[in-house]
């Protein structure tokens, strides 16, 4: 049952002949889905990112090697969204795309494979990020109409006999009603706010704990937006109706602990999740800009921040499906050769407050450091003041590829602003997935 | 192969009418059989209900039921949680309490109802299996399990303890044929002291899908099988069989092409032994199971050296067999007053003479310590049959050898155990007259037959590396059938 996580160092040292850095990262507004947004597929938000990124980060384009996307809801006539955001900007022909996939880590996924790209010689500049428009998910239509109108779409000259056959086959009819599409795990058939409805029962967490947390997120970006802090990081964004659209729409400031006790439960009758304490759906993009140390010194930019090490993970999704960072999180800062204490700050992905809360429980148990980590003793405890500072994607949103991608440039600039060094990233991902990542400042 | 009555007596309407009608009808539940090969969790968020009752088996029980994804409900005394908690805490399944005594909450469906009762040592104390399970069996859910745990009765140092202990045994015999009727079913576990930690892997076998078709069965856990000093006990659930090699005779079809497939599934590499003639299915078997065929004549003199042979070739067994699964059955049936000799030496040559004098050879050469060998016997054999002396006689001599044999392999790690399949639905009970056979489907604690993948599911636990704590048992898979007690 145990694993050991000691045959996971080196890989931050064994980088640092050559090393990948950040140099800024920018994001759209976080709009709630059917908003703003909805005229704007995946693509569109990833253009809309990616532009803003190059105007403020001015790369000359024949530098630019390569773009990484991360995603969920891919478009299905055009699944490379990298690529199709190339074309659409006119970046040059010649900077190579690709899109990847990760659940609600494909924006991570993506800044660390820019990275691991940079720091193995295969690129220098870069550009990471991520995007995903839930108001623009394809209704499925079921594989059976598929397979049954087949033989008269592409089978040559079809006769009335095989119309009746298709029609036969068609039956029953309720089959072939288009379905929504649902953010279900396909190998449990769990919606993912039932798995978070159970890890709240199992790791005893609270109506009352999960709804603090949620006011507190709200309450933290709230205030990074009246501080301003925000405006080096969102962009604004013109929507094709000639509307536009500066700030984000989901951070409520006047919400409170009273009010979002009042919400019913909406995965379970008995539950305790609630529309305020679990993410929303959202659409927006993010991006964030990689270069080598040199390239970016030649090139005159200040590299602020380098991924120290970052590691991704896996459980059953039978057994807590968000409990991903637990493993994760200990795996990169043992990478990192750091302790959970030694963090300055800690940046989490809220899809839902029942979740933190349990991985902060689990982080801060024996038992489980004993009999899932291999380890004697508890990950470690982390202050509120140092987790989430500026709030997380229960106030801000989760558009899922793009979260990772706001994520590391918040916490860049707040290493940079704040003169701390170093940053731990978790996010948990549909699939029982994982991912962390450890940053740390330059300069 | 299909059986009417368990498709029909799904359909929600049928059952009401027979209900409301009070027809005769038996109404046997689909049970729920496991699909694919064997997973990390197999009891995922199901309720598993534990009496404490003062027994020693809190801590094993606590150690075994959160790892497998099970909730643990535990009735007893406050102090009795105590050794949940920490699995709880790392697994996130926390214990839920129940006062002694108390009802179960309306809406809990326990999957399954586990009593340890091995500090029952008189017989007032039994009591306290009625006091516990009275007021949850209602609760229990449908295909689940009830399991009652003792010490052996031989280790009794009273003769009323030992009649206690043996007690367990008609008791979960009654509840299996109460609980049959929803596919639940019942067993008692005998542990011998100091072997509690080889509880584990038979108690997560129980409790799961994949034991859906015993029922009514004493099982005995011991060290008599040892452990080699440089290689702790340490059982894998997932892909148990990685690694190692099988054998399994009569592989060509039926319940012998299902074991093969199962513990292929698990990672075995499997030599699929059957008779020449039999060369295109065994071909086809061992082709979908990426195994190796093997046509031999088990019968023939010759057959154990080149048997060994075979073993030891790279390209053959691959030097070393871990699990021997001698499958290989034939029927000769006539009354002994009309039976021919040959009649009577076939059958008594391929269930028992082949098994004797492979097994012989194999352990000579070619078995690895720490194998595992597992013979088919019969329940029909046990319980005799007219028209069966030569087959009863062989498979009844199935269970002495392996009785026998087990204390003498046991000192290199090498378990031996019999199977009694009752009836399960194969090509040949296809073939029996359609009444007998409607009989003896009914007539068992599940009222169905059952399917070859049942007795492939206990041969792949039996052979894998949790299976170390049983040997020399004679283990019925029949559904609680009526007959051959």
């Amino acid at each position: 049952m145990a694993r050991s996580s000691s045959s996971s160092q080196s890989a931050g040292a064994r980088a640092r002949a050559r090393r990948a850095v950040i140099v800024g990262g920018i994001r759209t507004p976080f709009v709630k889905a059917f908003t703003d947004f909805t005229k704007m597929d995946t693509i569109a938000l990833g253009d809309a990112a990616v532009a803003a990124l190059l105007d403020r980060f001015p790369v000359p384009r024949a530098e630019l090697d390569a773009l990484i996307w991360g995603g969920v809801i891919l478009p299905g006539a055009a699944p490379n969204v990298g690529r199709e955001i190339v074309l659409d900007l006119k970046l040059g022909a010649h900077v190579e795309a690709m899109t990847c996939t990760r659940a609600c880590a494909s924006g991570l996924q993506a800044v660390t494979l820019a990275a691991a790209a940079i720091e193995r010689g295969e690129a220098d500049v870069v550009v990471a990020g991520g995007s995903d428009s839930t108001s623009n998910a394809e209704i499925k239509l079921p594989q059976k109409w598929v397979h049954a109108l087949a033989p008269l779409a592409l089978g040559g000259k079809p006769k009335p006999a095989d119309y009746l056959a298709v029609l036969a086959q068609l039956m029953p009819i309720t089959d072939l009603v288009p379905t929504r599409p649902r953010i279900a795990e396909r190998t449990t058939g769990e919606v993912m706010g039932e798995a978070a409805e159970k890890m709240a029962a199992r790791n005893e967490i609270g109506r009352a704990e999960q709804d603090e947390f949620a006011a507190r997120s709200h309450h933290r970006a709230a205030a990074a937006i009246a501080s301003g802090r925000f405006d080096e990081e969102v962009c604004t964004v013109v929507t094709p109706d000639g509307g536009k659209v500066y700030a984000d729409g989901l951070v409520r400031a006047d919400t409170s602990v009273e009010k979002l006790a009042r919400l019913r439960p909406v995965f379970a009758r008995a539950g305790t999740l609630t529309a305020g304490n679990s993410s929303p759906l959202t659409d927006g993009a993010a991006a964030v800009l990689l270069m080598s140390e040199d390239k970016a010194r030649a090139l005159g930019f200040t590299p602020r921040a380098a991924l120290r090490s970052w590691a991704y993970a896996g459980v059953d999704p039978a057994d807590q499906l968000l409990m991903g960072p637990a493993l994760a999180m200990p795996k990169a800062l043992a990478r990192a050769g750091l302790s959970l204490a030694d963090v300055d700050l800690v940046d989490m992905h809220e899809a839902f407050a029942a979740q933190v809360l349990s991985i902060l429980k689990m982080l801060g148990s024996d038992a489980f450091a004993r009999e899932r980590l291999g380890r004697d003793k508890a990950v470690g405890s982390v202050d509120p003041a140092r987790l989430n500072v500026h709030g997380g994607s229960l106030a801000l949103g989760h558009p899922f590829g793009a979260t990772g991608a706001r994520m590391v440039t918040t916490m860049t600039n707040e290493l940079v602003r704040s003169g701390k060094e170093t940053a731990l990233l978790g996010i948990c991902a549909a699939g029982g997935l994982g991912a962390a990542a450890v940053l740390e400042r330059i300069g | 192969m299909s059986d009417f009555l368990v498709d029909l007596s799904q359909h929600p309407v049928f059952r009401q009418t027979v209900k409301q009608l009070g027809l005769p009808l038996p109404m046997p539940e689909k049970l729920r059989r496991a699909r694919g090969p064997w997973e990390d969790r197999p009891l995922a968020d199901r309720a598993v209900v534990v009496f404490t009752a003062g027994g020693a088996l809190g801590n094993t029980l606590a150690t075994a039921l959160a790892p497998a994804g099970a909730v643990p409900h535990v009735v007893g005394e406050a102090t009795d949680l105590r050794p949940f908690l920490s699995p709880g805490e790392a697994f996130g399944r926390p214990p839920v309490h129940h006062a002694p005594g108390a009802s179960p909450p309306e809406d809990l469906r326990a999957h399954g109802l586990v009593f340890d009762a091995t500090g029952l040592r008189t017989p007032a104390e039994l009591r306290a299996l009625y006091d516990g399970l009275h007021p949850f069996i209602g609760a229990l859910a449908r295909c689940g399990r009830v399991i009652v745990l003792g010490r052996p009765p031989r280790t009794a140092s009273q003769p009323a303890a030992a009649a206690t202990a043996t007690a367990l045994e008609g008791f979960v015999r009654s509840v299996a044929k109460e609980v049959g009727r929803k596919g639940a079913t019942a067993h008692v576990v005998y542990v011998a002291p100091g072997a509690e930690a080889r509880l584990t892997p038979l108690l997560r076998f129980l409790l799961s899908d994949r034991s859906a078709f015993l029922t009514g069965q004493p099982w005995s856990i011991d060290a008599t099988a040892a452990d080699a000093p440089e290689t702790p006990f340490a059982p894998s659930y997932v892909r148990p069989l990685e690694g190692r090699t099988a054998l399994v005779t009569g592989a060509a079809r039926g319940i012998g092409a299902a074991i093969a497939a199962h513990l292929a599934a698990e990672g075995a590499r499997v030599v699929c032994l059957d008779r020449p003639g039999d060369e295109t299915p065994l071909a086809q078997v061992a082709a979908a199971v990426k195994g190796v065929p093997l046509a031999l004549d088990i019968t023939d003199a010759a057959a154990p050296e080149r048997l060994v042979d075979f073993v030891k070739d790279p390209a053959g067994g691959g030097g070393r067999l871990d699990v021997l699964v001698h499958n290989a059955g034939i029927t000769r049936d006539k009354t002994l007053g009309r039976m021919s000799p040959e009649y009577w030496d076939q059958a008594v040559a391929v269930n028992l003479g082949a098994v004797v004098a492979t097994t012989t050879a194999l352990l000579d050469e070619g078995l690895s310590d720490d194998a595992r060998i597992i013979c088919l016997s019969s329940v029909s054999g046990l319980a005799g049959n007219v028209g069966q002396t030569n087959y009863s006689a062989s498979k009844a001599g199935v269970v002495g050898y392996v009785r026998a044999l087990a204390p003498l392999v046991a000192g290199r790690g090498i378990t031996i155990n019999a199977i009694a399949p009752g009836f399960i639905e194969t090509r040949l009970t296809a073939a029996m007259p359609a009444m007998t056979r409607e009989v003896a489907r009914r007539l068992s604690a599940l009222g169905q037959g059952g399917e070859p993948r049942d007795i492939a599911e206990l041969v792949t636990f039996l052979a894998s590396t949790g299976g170390k704590g049983l040997t020399g048992q004679s283990l019925r898979a029949c559904g609680g059938m009526f007959i051959g007690a």
